[in-house]
């Protein structure tokens, strides 16, 4: 394999990676402040991708053309009800059965993402199918000895990169980041310090779904379609590789997600079965990482648990 | 002048009752404190007053204004703080992120630096490790932290759960001095506590709690002189009502 196919590898895995990452930690963050698994996840992310194309679809049926102008709306309208989504999970579904045992959170939660999913397969024009996602990035590059590197990866690949190094900055540096963490490890005594309990969850819920967002569209440029159904292998992976750093944990996520596509890309290209088996195989590799370390491969770090 | 005002609260955990009529008051710039044996309703007072676990009937004044029902950060942002039982120190904030949460109400930066300065001025070992994190600490250094989170809000009230548990008596001592400091600055204290003769050392009035009920109340003296308050400190039930002496309720 020459290096410039590598290279090539290694930018699908990178972008890969940071789509989990980014979905991986919004499983983290609403662990981390209300110790519970959203199992809808990912399918807010999938509306996500669809509240892009909604917008997409409009705007040029409005005769908008400029690109700048459709991926902006694009990324918004995505953020927009992705966030919205997850305060109205974290208001009506996940806050109600607070002090119900953890499974039963997740048994809601996995209930309200069928009712998502079916939503967009049923209300979305043409849902059944998968839909088209336009191209809306430069998709010329550099080549670099053989080796094409497009603007659009590495756009997708840097500022999904200062979204994560933002969330971190929020998390560890600002006042919200503070009540978020304090009301993730003894939320009765972060509300004797006059936290807002409530708009802490909604906010921090808000917050990791923008982000999951995020991933959703760059999961439709990639693939160049998106489906109703998008949301459940991008959720059960983001959910693994949340685990798999150590559930909680805002590195972690990073690079369980990481992980997760490194393995997906090595179970593609550098095993003698088909590529179709790449799922098998990381999945199968998580699960036996998880025996070595059932807690996760980061574990517990006192100070960068949110 | 009166800050707080305790009318009739009865307080439920899921099955048990606990607090059965709990009236009291606390004027304005006193330590008032509430003593009372193991499982009296001491902590449950507290969580009622800071809306935790709101009171099932009574009311809950406070400078005047009724608190009964509010949401716990409502009634905090009224400017009342909690040390609270056990010191709850957030484990894995450092020392200076578990001030700063005191002070989480405060918007305005150079405010907060003041509070913190004299944190570090009443706790200098606290300055020193600022940046460690507070779940590392050592008990006593907990405690400096707890009670310096309180001092953070600058409250009106400061509500003080048992300080002394499980330190040793010269921690004990400082942390009583520095309550007293705390009160002598212009801050309402309550203060509850196990250590009867300490507590009645700083406290201006206090309250006896046995079984959900107010036992017996007076001065500081009165309270030290009376017999039937130890018993009922003890736990030996509501003691039998007495002509003389400080005044108990019916
Ligand atoms: N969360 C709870 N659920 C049920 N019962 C509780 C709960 N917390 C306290 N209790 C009960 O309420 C009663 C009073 O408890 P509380 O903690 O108020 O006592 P206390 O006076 O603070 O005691 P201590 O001096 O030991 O701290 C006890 O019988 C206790 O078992
Ligand atoms: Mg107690």
């Amino acid at each position: 394999m020459s290096a410039s196919v590598i290279a090539q590898y290694v930018m699908n895995g990178a972008m890969l990676g940071m789509m989990y990452a980014l979905v991986a930690v919004g499983f983290t963050l609403f662990f981390g402040v209300l110790d519970i698994i959203q199992f809808s996840h990912g399918d807010v992310v999938a509306a996500g991708a669809f509240a892009g194309l909604a917008a997409w679809t409009l705007l040029t049926a409005a005769g908008v053309a400029a690109p700048a102008v459709l991926l902006l709306a694009v990324v918004l309208s995505a953020i927009a009800v992705t966030a919205l989504l997850g305060a109205v999970v974290a208001r009506f579904i996940v806050l109600p059965v607070k002090g119900a045992p953890q499974l039963n959170v997740l048994l809601v939660t996995l209930m309200a993402g069928t009712v998502l999913r079916e939503c967009l397969r049923l209300f979305y024009p043409g849902g059944s199918q998968p839909k088209l996602f336009p191209a809306l990035l430069p998709t010329s590059g550099w080549d670099i000895g053989g080796f094409h590197l497009r603007f659009d990866n590495v756009i997708l690949l840097v500022s999904g990169a200062l979204l994560i190094a933002g969330t971190h900055l929020i998390i560890t540096r600002s006042r919200l980041g503070l009540a978020i963490r304090a009301v993730a490890q003894d939320e009765e005594t972060a509300r004797t310090m006059g936290i807002d309990f409530r708009r802490v969850v909604l906010v921090t819920f808000a917050l990791g779904s923008a982000l999951a967002a995020f991933a959703g569209v760059i999961d439709g440029l990639y693939y160049n379609e998106v489906f109703f159904g998008m949301g459940l292998l991008l959720g059960v992976i983001g959910f693994a590789a949340a685990i798999l750093g150590g559930l909680g944990n805002l590195y972690g996520a990073i690079v369980g997600g990481f992980l997760f596509a490194a393995l997906q890309t090595i179970g593609a290209v550098a095993l003698p079965f088909a590529s179709a088996y790449k799922d098998v195989f990381a999945f199968g590799v998580v699960i036996l990482l998880m025996a070595i370390r059932p807690t996760g491969l980061i574990g517990e770090r006192a100070s960068e648990r949110v | 002048m009166e800050e707080l005002r305790v009318e009739n609260v009865f307080t439920a955990y899921d099955r048990a009752d606990v607090l059965q009529d709990v009236s009291l008051t606390v004027e304005r710039g006193t330590i008032t404190c509430l003593l009372g044996s193991n499982g009296s309703g001491k902590t449950t007072l507290i969580r009622s007053i800071l809306g935790l676990t709101p009171p099932r009937r009574g009311r809950i004044l406070f400078g005047g204004r009724d608190l009964t029902g509010l949401q716990t950060h409502r009634i905090v942002a009224e400017g009342i703080a909690c040390i609270p039982e056990g010191r709850k120190v957030f484990p894995r904030l450092t020392v200076v992120e578990n001030l700063r949460l005191g002070a989480y109400l405060e918007e305005d930066a150079r405010v907060i630096q003041q509070h913190l300065d004299r944190v570090f001025a009443t706790f200098p070992r606290l300055a020193e490790r600022r940046q460690q994190l507070a779940g590392t600490m050592s008990g006593g250094e907990q405690a400096m932290v707890s009670i310096g989170r309180g001092m953070m809000s600058a409250p009106k009230l400061l509500m003080v759960d048992e300080p002394s548990l499980g330190l040793s008596p010269l921690f004990v001592m400082e942390n009583f001095a520095v309550i007293r400091r705390i009160n002598q600055q212009g801050v309402t204290v309550f203060l509850v506590e196990q250590n009867v003769h300490q507590t009645l050392a700083i406290a201006h009035r206090g309250y006896v709690l046995s079984q959900g009920r107010v036992v017996a109340q007076g001065t500081a003296s009165e309270l030290l002189a009376d017999e039937q308050v130890r018993a009922a400190y003890f736990g030996s039930g509501p003691p039998t009502g007495r002509p003389d002496g400080p005044r108990r309720n019916p």
